[in-house]
């Protein structure tokens, strides 16, 4: 690979008459080089699914196809209409939506404050706010979610124990899994604190590359700590901070673990299911496949409309460059 | 062009080559044997003493084949079977499934008929609920492996202190674990554990009563939890929810036996094996009886257990028959009925044991029964409509009318 | 060029602002402890009607944790390491240089690999498995770490490409360019001048593809034999029992095992990157 990036010399295949150089950067080979690993590696490990759920959107596809005890067929928009003709599924959607908007700015919210907070205390107390986000980062999945569930336990749980010790009586044997409302306020809670840290030190990286007399200089004349965030730190951070909120909002609409879980603790399914259990209990627990793969389709379409004002910027953004 | 694309090729091949390096798969295939796999479900379900019978027995009989067993763990088991069964590299000669999953796979062609060779296996197998789980079309499939059943567990101090003798009718139980609370005055105690979503339990008193989850009429499903008998049945199952329970409306049937050891219930009902969670200092003081029915004998209960097939991609179909043969054979019979897994044939029964669980675990399934046989059950399961529908009537919904609308959702979803 | 050293000056409001960041530390921290804590209980004082708070006195005892360390946990450990490292180490570097390519480079077609990467993101991936096991069987990588390693890597790719372009992008271009004035070729100056700052974003989106991998499930289960596990499927093995109580402390025990050493690792890369990257900034 090293000797490949400093071979500078153009094959014979590529065109000697470039377009002039901008800003003395010359079209060589090398940078197209620097693509093919990825590139390579998408496409043998993701090209043939991906092209094979597509096309198992338009199919009958479940168990016995997959036995080849029958023969897949073509089915067009079948599963489509089947999906987008059940009002549940709009209800599932509308609910999606909601959760993940709340999500993922309370998220972004708190990692925000987070990292700004990591920049502006004692060495000593960055280390410990470093050391139990990554605590919590670090945590496996299936204890995280046992954990959080006894912690909201109606008999035994701590968070019941705690209110009733300050004062809230009728909070004893409350359950919180019961009722929609509360069954979200706990899945947001445990999503926004898995999802914290991973907010918290990519945008404290970013901050790091903001320049530090940049913001001496404004501060000496005169600016504000809003107008400094807002004038320098933002813009320089701009490019991760965008691209962490698009992932938020991405992973927040398919949120599935932290809800499937809850149901199985005592959610009432039909009430909180979200895209991501909708998805699983139509096609996989049921092995629908052809119907699995056309939700996640809509929800391709629906995670482009939701982020096609930053998708838009974002190109326009490249094509300028 | 030729340039970039060498180059890509080689990208590729050294992106392989970095991950293939790692590669550390070990086949014991070294011997040159014919291999014959056998999945088991759970770690520890089939007892180590079992495994290692079968593997010396079967490789006694059939020189030059190894019979290698795996483990697969419940939470696993479905996604491997939906990849690996349809792969006959991969594919596992003789599998076992979950009783209520075995529609699942009966139906879309994954086992091997063995409707003309099941009369090799014994003569009268069963549980019949079991056998029916594992036919589909009017063929057989799968046969059963192992049974087990609910009874109840409960504190022979907690009944003795409040003198209510044990009760040997479902009313002499409804009414004598009300008594039980309201004798303890204590509004977090349990005469009997009922966890408002529990419908694996809450359905004996539907059945107990005459009732029924949903029965096949001509060719469709029609729900039945809104018949006379099924209301009945619940109206008393609510009634212990509100007057003879502390459990939560959202609760479910895991770990039942949790508020029994803190001393804050007098019963609860669960599978055979939650015996072994109450810990040893209160085993003097734990009993065990099967669930009463209206007529004195056991009600009937969901029965938990898993049947077995033979992958119809095997290779070795009739190494894979010679192992089932193997497992019904007398030998594997008694063993399973001595470790307390209730056995296919039920001459063997008696080898559960003479203890009073072991006659509760045996009284009980005499009268067990299952969920409906269609291969769309799954999708009940999985949408939790049991558990929805048992924690509105446990939150106080309208029995008769909610009973209704969810015959609606069970019709919808078995005929599809 | 100003050092982080200037920062430490006192400023007013300084001690409030380390107490919020000690109690948001305590909120985060506090179901992690409770894993531990669990960890160390009996089954029985693990759910009782009064907390059991703290994991010493009483009845509690490490028990647990000779329950869990088995073979089956260093094997799973064993195998859970290759492959998340691989996956890891090579989806940092492959998507370096492609981040490298689309954000210093004029390159045709440009717009659309980001839109690929971007869709290919974005695509849930619920219903891949099927085809995936089809994949891998068929080139006979089933049960191999290469294979799973390179689903793997595939599945982490278009994010940290993402993310490390991102990265990337924060880093002024004029910066490089002085430097190339000086005679460095575009490789030299971009390592030695963005590099360094790249570091930390190297060490965020490291972080989170380790992560990815660690965690993850169904893959894990449908390309590889019921033998071969992963840490979560180990884990989860502890969790379904059927017909036994699940030993809750031992799972907790295990998953703090678990934890342990990536917070190590993490820590220990999160300080050599911090430092680096602080050189690196001075000698800019």
């Amino acid at each position: 690979m090293a000797q490949a990036m400093t071979d500078t010399e153009a094959p014979p295949g590529v065109p000697a008459t470039a377009p002039p150089p901008v800003r003395n950067r010359r079209r060589r080979p090398a940078p197209y080089l620097l693509l093919v690993p990825a590139l390579a590696t998408l496409l043998l490990g993701l090209g043939y699914p991906l092209v094979r759920q597509v096309a198992m959107s338009f199919q009958e596809f479940g168990l016995a196809q997959q036995f080849g005890t029958a023969d897949p067929g073509w089915i067009g928009f079948d599963n489509y209409v089947e999906i987008l003709s059940d009002p549940t599924t709009w209800a599932v959607i509308a609910r999606s939506v909601v959760f993940c908007f709340a999500a993922a700015s309370l998220t972004l919210v708190i990692g925000m404050g987070v990292a700004l907070l990591m920049r502006s205390i004692s060495t000593v107390a960055r280390l410990i706010l470093q050391v139990s986000m990554l605590a919590a980062w670090a945590t496996p999945l299936i204890a995280s979610l046992t954990v959080w569930n006894w912690l909201f336990d109606t008999r035994y749980g701590v968070v019941n124990w705690l209110l009733v010790k300050i004062g809230f009586e009728g909070m004893e044997g409350y359950s919180w899994l019961a009722n929609p409302w509360t069954f979200f306020l706990v899945a947001g809670v445990i999503v926004v604190w898995m999802s914290v840290p991973f907010v918290a030190f990519s945008l404290y990286a970013a901050l790091t590359q903001v320049p530090e007399e940049t913001l001496e200089a404004a501060q000496l004349d005169g600016a504000s700590r809003t107008q400094r965030f807002r004038h320098i730190i933002v813009p320089t951070i701009r490019p991760v901070l965008s691209i962490v909120m698009l992932l938020q909002i991405v992973w927040d609409l398919r949120v599935f673990a932290q809800i499937k879980y809850l149901q199985g603790a005592g959610g009432t399914v039909s009430e909180t299911n979200l895209l991501g259990t909708y998805l699983y209990q139509l096609g996989i627990a049921q092995s629908e496949y052809g119907v699995a793969s056309a939700v996640a389709m809509v929800m391709l379409l629906l995670t482009l409309g939701l982020t096609f004002g930053y998708v838009r910027s974002l190109l326009r953004e490249e094509r300028a460059s | 062009m030729k340039n970039l694309t060498r180059l890509a090729v080689l990208g590729v091949a050294s992106a392989l080559a970095l991950t293939a390096c790692g590669s550390s798969d070990s086949d014991d295939s070294a011997s040159g044997d014919k291999v014959i796999k056998l999945w088991l479900a759970g770690e520890t379900d089939t007892p180590e003493a079992l495994t290692k019978w079968l593997e010396k027995e079967y490789e006694a009989d059939n020189e030059g084949t190894d019979l290698k067993i795996e483990h697969i763990d419940w939470g696993q088991l479905v996604p491997r079977l939906q990849t690996a069964l349809s792969d006959e590299n991969q594919t596992p000669d003789v599998f076992e499934v979950g009783n209520t999953q075995s529609p699942t796979f009966t139906s879309v062609g994954a086992f091997t008929d063995l409707t003309d060779k099941v009369g090799e296996l014994g003569d009268d197998i069963g549980p019949e609920s079991f056998v029916e789980a594992g036919a589909y079309d009017g063929k057989q499939f799968a046969v059963p492996y192992y049974w087990g059943s609910r009874y109840v567990f409960y504190s022979k101090k907690a009944f003795a202190d409040a003198g209510i003798a044990l009760p040997t009718t479902l009313d002499a139980f409804n009414t004598a674990v009300v008594e039980l609370k309201k004798k303890s005055g204590d509004k977090n105690y349990s005469g009997f554990w009922v966890p408002g979503q529990d419908w694996r339990n809450g359905i004996s008193w539907i059945f107990a009563n005459g009732g029924d989850i949903a029965v096949q009429e001509g060719d469709s499903w029609v729900g039945k939890l809104s018949s006379a008998e099924s209301v009945k049945g619940l109206e008393a199952w609510k009634n212990l929810s509100d007057n003879a329970s502390a459990a939560p409306k959202d609760g479910l049937d895991a770990e039942a036996w949790v508020p029994f050891n803190n001393g804050e219930a007098a019963a609860f009902m669960a599978p055979g094996w939650a015996r072994w969670s109450v810990p040893e200092e209160m085993a003097a003081d734990l009993g065990g009886f099967a669930l009463p029915g209206n007529d004195g004998a056991a009600a009937p209960v969901f029965a938990g257990g898993s049947n077995i097939g033979i992958s119809a991609k095997s290779k070795n179909q009739d190494e894979a028959f010679a192992l089932l043969q193997l497992i019904y054979s007398d030998e594997y019979q008694s063993l399973l009925a001595e470790n307390g897994l209730g056995p296919a044939n039920p001459e063997f029964t008696a080898k559960m044991g003479e203890d009073e669980f072991a006659k509760s675990a045996v009284d009980a399934a005499s009268n067990s029964k299952l969920t409906p046989t269609s291969p769309n059950w799954t999708e009940v399961e999985t949408s939790q409509v049991m558990e929805e529908f048992f924690g509105k009537i446990a939150g106080g919904a309208d029995i008769a009318k909610t009973a209704a609308d969810y015959d609606a959702k069970l019709a919808e979803i078995l005929n599809k | 060029m100003t050092t982080t050293t200037t920062r430490t000056r006192r400023r007013p409001g300084r001690t409030l602002l380390s107490t919020l960041a000690i109690v948001i530390a305590a909120v985060w921290a506090f179901p992690v402890y409770w894993m531990v804590n669990s960890s160390f209980q009996t089954l029985g004082r693990l759910r009782s009607p009064e907390p059991a708070w703290l994991p010493f006195g009483g009845d509690t005892s490490p028990d647990a944790y000779g329950r869990v360390a088995d073979a089956s946990f260093w094997d799973a450990m064993q195998l859970s390491l290759t492959v998340t490292l691989l996956a890891v180490g090579a989806g940092l570097v492959f998507a370096f240089l492609a981040a490298l390519a689309i954000s210093r480079f004029r390159i045709r077609g440009k717009t659309a690999f980001i839109v690929v990467i971007l869709i290919v993101q974005m695509i849930p991936a619920e219903a891949l498995f099927i085809s995936q096991y089809k994949m891998l069987s068929g080139w006979g990588l089933f049960n191999t770490v290469a294979g799973l390693t390179l689903l793997y890597l595939a599945m982490i790719l278009p994010f940290t490409i993402w993310m490390l372009r991102g990265f990337v992008a924060g880093v002024p271009a004029e910066l490089e360019e002085a430097a190339m004035v000086d005679g460095c070729s575009r490789f030299r100056a971009f390592f030695t001048i963005t590099f360094p700052l790249l570091a930390p974003g190297l060490v965020a989106s490291g972080v989170y593809g380790f992560l990815q991998c660690w965690n993850e499930i169904t893959l894990a289960t449908v390309v590889m034999d019921p033998s071969n596990r992963t840490i979560p499927l180990w884990l989860q093995g502890m969790t379904t029992v059927s017909n036994q109580a699940i030993d809750w402390p031992a799972v907790m025990a295990g998953a703090t095992l678990v934890a342990i050493p990536v917070i190590g690792l993490f820590m220990f890369v999160q300080s050599k990157m911090t430092s680096g990257m602080v050189s690196g900034a001075v000698k800019g």
